[in-house]
């Protein structure tokens, strides 16, 4: 069922989209991203993570996602986003209207979570199956930046888990959901906010730019 | 299908996304309450006040070394709450940095409660000192959960109490370095103890070393050298143990029974040291040496005692055993001194100005008995009263005198001549007071005013009247009048009146409401822009009169609650307490107005005693900009207690 729907649509909009969902697409598509050149306290970032049911975006299954603003160097309760796909069967306008929804939320702000090739691995695919977009946000990925810019603390990609304990975090006990992880992976990009800033590193375009750079030069030398 | 879907199939995108933002709020709290529920006051608060935290509260984070609000941020826009790491208070301004002034906050705790309950800038400047992550909550959910959540309230109403607790023992730390010359616990040894005591050599038989002992009437015995060091002690203990029981026979020399290797200190240490060495080692005896290491004197657990008593006993003797006015005189300075060093002790306000009133009390009973010598009135029952702050047992260091007399004319005598004779030897006493630092009353109240030396069925008249007929002279009088109690003579006759005043009082209920209408006429001096308003005075402008506008409030009130609930204490704070009880306003309302009236009477004393000219009498008058922060902002706080017991009086007597 899957495989034929990413026949059908992989080309643009599917045209079954409800007229609610296209015309918010549409909205979306029109608006203009946030400038990036602003400095971080007057950013609004979107910190994301994500709950999978494997750790292969092509053929696993996207089960939930956790998002909140770091804005004004604040993680904002007013300003945070959650989607449950475990309740739904996978099927229907109320996931299409969900990742709609999720955009909106989003207003094309820079995304930050801790590995990218994996969350943006399983939004890139939701997005494309189910509402056909190309979902490519300016990404700031942590996974790469934190090494480069807490080196005395780790110099080579480690698990998440790694970096809260390195930055002394209580984690919770037991297995932690998505808002959770969300919540913690914030409490770093705050700390990481403070450290780029100390290296010169004050606005959005520039953070965008080092993370990209960060994972070219580390997966490449 | 499931009620999610069929929601999400009837709503649109812009719905489902608020739908989404709500259920991320949602778990956003979630995760914040796991925080909470770890933490006082927040685990003792209902579930929707929690939760309202929870749901409001942003997470933000300091980095080591950063500032996180001071004076300059301006009005505080967030209640904060430590996660992780922590904090440095500090006071800003010109204040004397002591130790007390950084506090130093962590996980759990939270700050700036009372800038953010006023809505105003933080007197503090609040650094993180490690990397710190807290919880911050906007200025007007910190509001509104005050308003609605009983525990949280209570929270932040004891954390400013804790403030004003702060506060007395800066001011005590004040008054310690005054007293620094007086004989405290901070003195040093050399003026301590025995400058001579007994010594004898190493090789003085015991025999003869008892002997010395028991012609110098001392307890112990000091062995020294001829070089006088000292190599050991003798106590009657030691006698006991290693002499009679250990059979040793009185040739012996005494190095054999002493207790080698004596504790010794330097003279230049305090008597605190030597004090906390005698708790550290169970002995009893301290030996003082110089430099050098020579012995120069003794200090006993039993000196170190009568340091702490200092004068106490001293001035009740002389006191009641005076036969002149100048004895008197001079005790009547002591009483003063040793108020002082009690103030620079930790004594509080409370229990300072019940003793100075106890110690003016027996002065004033003495002056009266020995003007009895001249004046007799045997086998007719009276009694001196004591009204105003003396009668409620309030008397900072300057009191003018206020009292009366009340007597009983025996049967068939002459009301008259014995008022006569009563007149006059009121007037000896008040006098005489007056000579011991008593000025007499501007107003003349006092008992050798005719007005007020009166028979009880005038007294009780004279009550009756002011209650039936409130004008605004008889409100006045009442102030003053209605705390009595009697000082010397028959008590009951006292009672008499008290009883007599409640039964009056309580068949009035417009006597108590025109109390009240007058007790509301002051308000205290709480500016709406600037903290305080000290203008009120015209002939002092920049300054508050504390008596005034400040302790005078809290007395009015409990004046007026005492009566109304038939309480017959007198003292402010006894009758707030009581009354309190009878009423059924909670204790820890109570208490915060208490801490409050407790602070403006610290600061009178203080201000009375440290910027009193000597010898002349001191004014209520402070200048609110010389205080520290920290007083200014418990001072606000008191005066917020004020206004609160006069809103609640205000709502009691319908006042309008």
């Amino acid at each position: 069922m899957l495989g034929l729907k990413k026949f059908l649509f992989r080309g643009g909009a599917p045209s079954h989209l409800p007229d609610d969902v296209r015309a918010s697409l549409e909205g979306w598509r029109a608006s203009a991203a946030p400038a990036l050149d602003d400095l971080h306290f007057h950013t609004r970032y979107i910190v994301v993570d994500i709950v999978s049911s494997g750790l292969q975006p092509d053929s696993d299954q996207l089960l939930s996602i956790a998002a909140s603003s770091v804005w004004q160097g604040a993680i904002q309760p007013d300003d945070t986003f959650y989607i449950d796909f475990s309740t739904l069967d996978g099927e229907g306008a109320a996931v299409d209207r969900q990742l709609a929804a999720f955009l909106l939320f989003a207003a094309k702000a820079p995304l930050v979570t801790y590995h990218v090739p994996y969350v943006g691995g399983f939004l890139q695919r939701a997005f494309k199956e189910r509402l056909g977009v190309d979902f490519q946000p300016q990404w700031v990925d942590l996974a790469w930046l934190l090494p480069s810019m807490f080196e005395e603390k780790g110099h080579t990609v480690m698990p998440l888990d790694h970096w809260i304990d390195v930055f002394g975090l209580d984690s919770g006990s037991g297995r932690r959901d998505a808002m959770a992880n969300t919540l913690l992976i914030g409490r770093i990009f705050q700390m990481l906010l403070v450290r780029a800033v100390g290296k010169q590193i004050d606005t959005a375009k520039h953070l965008v730019d080092e993370s990209r750079a960060s994972s070219f030069l580390r997966r490449n030398h | 299908m499931n009620t999610q879907q069929q929601s999400g199939q009837e709503m649109a995108v812009g719905q489902v996304e608020m739908t989404l933002r709500q259920e991320g709020r949602a778990r956003m709290a979630g995760n914040t309450l796991a925080f909470l529920r770890n933490h006082a006051p927040f685990n003792k608060m209902q579930p929707d006040a929690l939760q309202r935290f929870a749901e409001k509260a942003q997470i933000a984070f300091y980095p080591a070394g950063s500032q996180i609000i001071g004076p300059d941020s301006g009005d505080v826009r967030f209640f904060y709450l430590i996660e992780s790491g922590k904090v440095q208070a500090r006071q800003a301004g010109e204040v004397t940095v002591t130790e007390y002034s950084i506090l130093s906050l962590g996980a759990g705790e939270s700050f700036p409660i009372g800038a953010v309950t006023a809505g105003r800038p933080s007197t503090n400047v609040y650094t993180a000192v490690e990397d710190t992550f807290c919880y911050q909550l906007p200025a007007e959910d910190f509001l509104a959960l005050m308003s609605s959540s009983p525990e949280f309230n209570l929270f932040c109403t004891k954390y400013i109490a804790s403030l004003l607790d702060q506060s007395r023992r800066q001011l005590q730390l004040q008054f310690a370095q005054r007293a620094s010359e007086q004989q405290t616990l901070n003195s040093p040894l050399a003026g301590i103890g025995s400058r001579s005591p007994v010594t004898v050599s190493p090789d003085t038989p015991l025999r003869a070393a008892l002997e010395t002992m028991s012609q110098a009437g001392v307890g112990s015995l000091v062995i020294a050298g001829e070089d006088r060091k000292a190599v050991g002690v003798f106590t009657r203990t030691d006698l006991l143990d290693r002499v009679v029981l250990a059979d040793l026979p009185l040739t012996t020399p005494i190095a054999q029974a002493m207790s080698q290797n004596p504790f010794m200190i330097e003279e230049h240490a305090t008597a605190y040291d030597a004090m906390f060495a005698m708790a550290t080692h169970g002995i009893r005896h301290v030996l003082v040496t110089d430099a050098e290491g020579k012995l120069t004197g003794v200090v006993s657990e039993r000196d170190l005692f009568s340091l702490q008593r200092v004068g106490l006993r001293q001035i009740r003797q002389a006191i009641d055993g005076a036969h002149n006015v100048e004895v008197l005189q001079h005790a009547a300075a002591d009483v003063r001194q040793l108020s002082f060093n009690m103030l620079a002790q930790g004594v509080g306000a409370e229990q300072l100005t019940q003793f100075i009133s106890a110690l003016n009390d027996a002065l004033t009973r003495r002056v009266i008995q020995l003007n009895l010598e001249k004046h007799n009135f045997d086998g007719i029952e009276w009694a001196w009263l004591a009204f105003g702050s003396e009668g409620r047992d309030e008397q900072t260091f300057s009191t003018d005198q206020d009292n009366g007399i009340v007597f009983l004319p025996p049967e068939g005598a002459s009301e008259e001549a014995l008022k006569q004779r009563f007149l006059a030897y009121a007037l000896d006493v008040n006098k005489d007071l007056d000579r011991c630092g008593f000025p007499l009353c501007k107003g003349n109240i006092m008992a050798s005013n005719p007005q007020w030396c009166l028979t009880l069925e005038q007294w009780k008249d004279q009550f009756a009247n002011w209650i039936r007929v409130p004008h605004p002279d008889a409100l006045l009088n009442a102030t003053i009048f209605f705390d009595f109690r009697a000082l010397f003579g028959k008590a009951e006759l006292a009672e008499a009146m008290r009883r007599h005043l409640l039964a009056q009082t309580a068949a009035n209920p417009m006597f108590l409401r025109a109390m009240a209408k007058n007790a509301l006429d002051v308000e205290p001096p709480l500016g709406k822009i600037r903290d305080f308003l000290t203008d009120l005075e015209p002939d002092h402008p920049g300054k508050i009169d504390l008596k005034k506008y400040g302790s005078r409030i809290f007395v009015d009130v409990a004046r007026i609650y005492a009566m109304a609930s038939g309480v017959h204490n007198t003292n402010s704070i006894q009758r707030l307490r009581l009354a309190s009880q009878r009423l059924s306003i909670r204790s820890e309302e109570i208490n915060a107005v208490l801490e409050g009236l407790n602070f403006i009477q610290l600061l009178r004393l203080q201000h009375q005693y440290l910027e009193g000219e000597p010898g002349t009498q001191g004014d209520n008058l402070i200048d609110p900009d010389t205080l520290n922060e920290l007083d200014r902002r418990i001072l606000k706080e008191s005066f917020r207690q004020a206004r609160k017991i006069q809103t609640r009086l205000k709502l009691d007597y319908q006042v309008q």
